[in-house]
C-alpha cells in the first residue's frame, strides 16, 4: 500500500546496493564480455534475493550472508576510492584503511536496514549492453509486493578477472557519482579533513545499526 | 505556478547580493575540476536558500503533505495526480513537438484525448491501463537543453527545489504557455487556477515523502546529495534516456520526478 515511487530506490535501496559504485582502481582490466555480465548479475541477484526473502533466518544471519556476496560481488576497493575522489590522497594509510572498512561496512548495513522493506523482492533480468570496451550495463527490472516495479541498471566490469559490479543507476541516477559528491561535500565542509568524514561514517553506521535493532 | 517569475527574480538578485564559493587557486587542478563539476559557484547562497526551504517544509509542507495522505485515500490521491497530469498535456504536446519527436507528440496527444474523454476529465489514466500507452514527460527546460542550451550554475529555490537558470526560465515559459492557465476570468477561474497551483504543491510534496524522509536519514549532506541527483537526473532526461522520467514531471525542483500515478 505504501507507494514508494522508483526514487525511493533511488536514496534507498540507492545508497544500499549503491554503495556498489565504480572501480576506478587504476589497474589493467579486461574487457568486460555482456553475456558473462548478465549471467553475473543473475546469479548474485539471486543469492540476494534469497538471503533476503528467507524470514527463517534469524536478521543477523541474513546480514551474514548479504554481506558475503556482496564483498565477492561489489568492487568495494575500487568503487569506495572513486567515491572519496581526490580526498583519496589527502588521506593518512590509515584513514584509507579506516574509511574502506566503513564504506563496506555502510554498504551492508543500509542494505541490512531494509530487509523490512524487501520482503518478497524479485527481479527479472532485462537487456545488456556493452558501454565501453571493459563496462557493461545490465538492466533489471525489481518488482516488490505493493509498489509499482522499478528499472534498476548494474554498471559491471572486469576486475582481477572476475566480473565486479562497479556502479548502480536508478532513474538516470549514478550511486557512486551521487555518493561522490555527498562525501566530497563532507570533507570540503570541514576544512579538507578526511576525518571529520569518517566520524560521520561511524554515526551513521551506529544509527543504522539501531534502525536494524527495530525492524 | 504563478509565484515563479517571483522567485527567479528574487533568486537572481540574492545571488548578484550575496557571497559565492570560493573559487580554488589554479594551482589546484583537482580541486578546480571538482569546483567545475559541481558547478554551484552560489553554493552559501543556495545553502541558505536550502535551509530556508527545510524550515518552511518542516513548519508546513510536509506536515500538509502527511495529512493529505493520512485523509485522502489513496483511489482520490491517484485521481487527482491523473487530473494534474492530464492538464499538463499541452505543454507536454508542445515540447515533444519542438523536440523534433512525432511519436512522443502522437502519445501525448493520443493520452490527452483518451484520458479527458473515457478517463472522465483525466480522473482514470485509460490510456495507459486500457490501451497501454504510458505517459512521459517533457518541458521547455528539457526541450532548451536538447537545443544545446547548456544549464548555467546551479540554484536552489525555496518551495521549487533544486534548479538552474535554463530550466527556471523553461519553468516560466511552461506556465506561460498553459492553455489552462489563460482560459478565461473571473474569480471562479481564478479560484480554479489557484486551486491547481495549491494540489500541484501539495501533490508533488506527498509523492516525495518517502524519498525526501529517506534523503535525510541516509545522506550525509543531503544538500549535496539532492544537488547531485538533480543534475544527473535532468541530464538524463535530455538525453530522452528510457526509465530517467515520469509521466508528467514539472521540468525543474522536486517536481521532476512526480507526476506519475502511485504504484499499486
Amino acid at each position: 500500500m505504501t507507494k514508494t515511487n522508483r526514487r525511493v530506490l533511488l536514496s534507498a535501496c540507492g545508497l544500499a546496493l549503491g554503495a556498489a559504485l565504480l572501480p576506478l582502481a587504476p589497474m589493467a582490466r579486461a574487457q568486460t564480455d555482456p553475456a558473462r555480465a548478465a549471467a553475473f548479475i543473475q546469479a548474485v541477484g539471486q543469492e540476494l534475493v534469497a538471503a533476503i526473502n528467507n524470514p527463517a533466518l534469524p536478521h543477523a544471519e541474513r546480514r551474514r550472508r548479504v554481506a558475503d556476496i556482496l564483498r565477492q560481488a561489489v568492487d568495494i576497493e575500487g568503487v569506495g576510492r572513486f567515491i572519496l575522489g581526490r580526498w583519496w590522497r589527502q588521506a593518512t594509510p590509515q584513514e584509507q584503511q579506516e574509511y574502506l572498512r566503513l564504506f563496506e561496512e555502510t554498504l551492508i548495513r543500509n542494505l541490512a536496514a531494509r530487509f523490512g522493506e524487501y520482503q518478497g523482492v524479485q527481479f527479472q533480468l532485462g537487456r545488456t549492453q556493452q558501454r565501453t570496451e571493459d563496462d557493461v550495463l545490465v538492466n533489471t527490472i525489481i518488482t516488490r509486493p505493493g509498489t509499482a516495479p522499478f528499472a534498476l541498471d548494474w554498471r559491471v566490469s572486469e576486475v582481477g578477472g572476475q566480473p565486479r559490479i562497479v556502479d548502480v543507476i536508478a532513474e538516470g541516477t549514478s550511486l557512486r557519482l551521487t555518493q561522490r559528491s555527498e562525501y566530497s561535500a563532507v570533507v570540503q565542509r570541514n576544512g579538507g579533513q578526511v576525518s571529520a568524514l569518517l566520524a560521520a561514517m561511524r554515526q551513521q553506521i551506529q544509527q543504522l545499526a539501531a534502525r536494524e535493532g527495530q525492524s | 505556478m504563478s509565484p515563479s517569475p517571483l522567485l527567479v527574480a528574487l533568486s537572481l538578485v540574492a545571488v548578484l547580493a550575496t557571497g559565492c564559493a570560493t573559487r580554488p587557486p589554479a594551482g589546484d587542478p583537482e580541486a578546480l575540476a571538482e569546483f567545475r563539476e559541481t558547478n554551484d559557484p552560489a553554493e552559501p547562497f543556495n545553502r541558505a536558500m536550502y535551509d530556508v526551504h527545510q524550515g518552511l517544509d518542516r513548519a508546513v509542507l510536509r506536515p500538509v503533505a502527511r495529512g493529505y495522505r493520512t485523509v485522502v485515500p489513496q483511489p482520490v490521491r491517484t485521481g487527482v495526480r491523473n487530473v494534474l497530469g492530464n492538464l499538463r498535456s499541452p505543454v507536454i504536446l508542445l515540447n515533444d513537438m519542438l523536440q523534433g519527436e512525432p511519436r512522443r507528440a502522437g502519445d501525448t496527444l493520443g493520452r490527452f484525448v483518451i484520458n479527458s474523454t473515457l478517463g472522465l476529465g483525466g480522473i482514470f489514466d485509460v490510456a495507459k491501463s486500457h490501451f497501454g500507452v504510458p505517459g512521459h514527460t517533457a518541458d521547455f527546460g528539457q526541450t532548451l537543453g536538447r537545443w544545446g542550451v547548456g544549464e548555467g550554475p546551479y540554484l536552489f529555490v525555496p518551495v521549487l527545489g533544486p534548479s538552474n537558470p535554463r530550466d527556471l526560465l523553461g519553468f516560466g515559459a511552461g506556465v506561460a504557455a498553459d492553455p489552462f492557465f489563460w482560459v478565461g476570468q473571473g474569480a471562479v477561474v481564478d479560484g480554479l487556477a489557484w486551486g491547481r497551483v495549491g494540489a500541484t504543491v501539495v501533490d508533488t510534496r506527498e509523492d516525495l515523502l518517502d524519498p525526501l524522509d529517506e534523503l535525510e536519514r541516509s545522506s550525509l549532506d543531503p544538500y549535496a546529495t539532492l544537488r547531485s541527483v538533480y543534475r544527473q537526473r535532468r541530464r538524463a532526461m535530455i538525453e530522452l534516456r528510457p526509465g530517467a522520467e515520469a509521466p508528467a514531471g514539472y521540468g525543474t525542483g522536486f517536481g521532476i520526478g512526480t507526476g506519475q500515478d502511485q504504484g499499486r
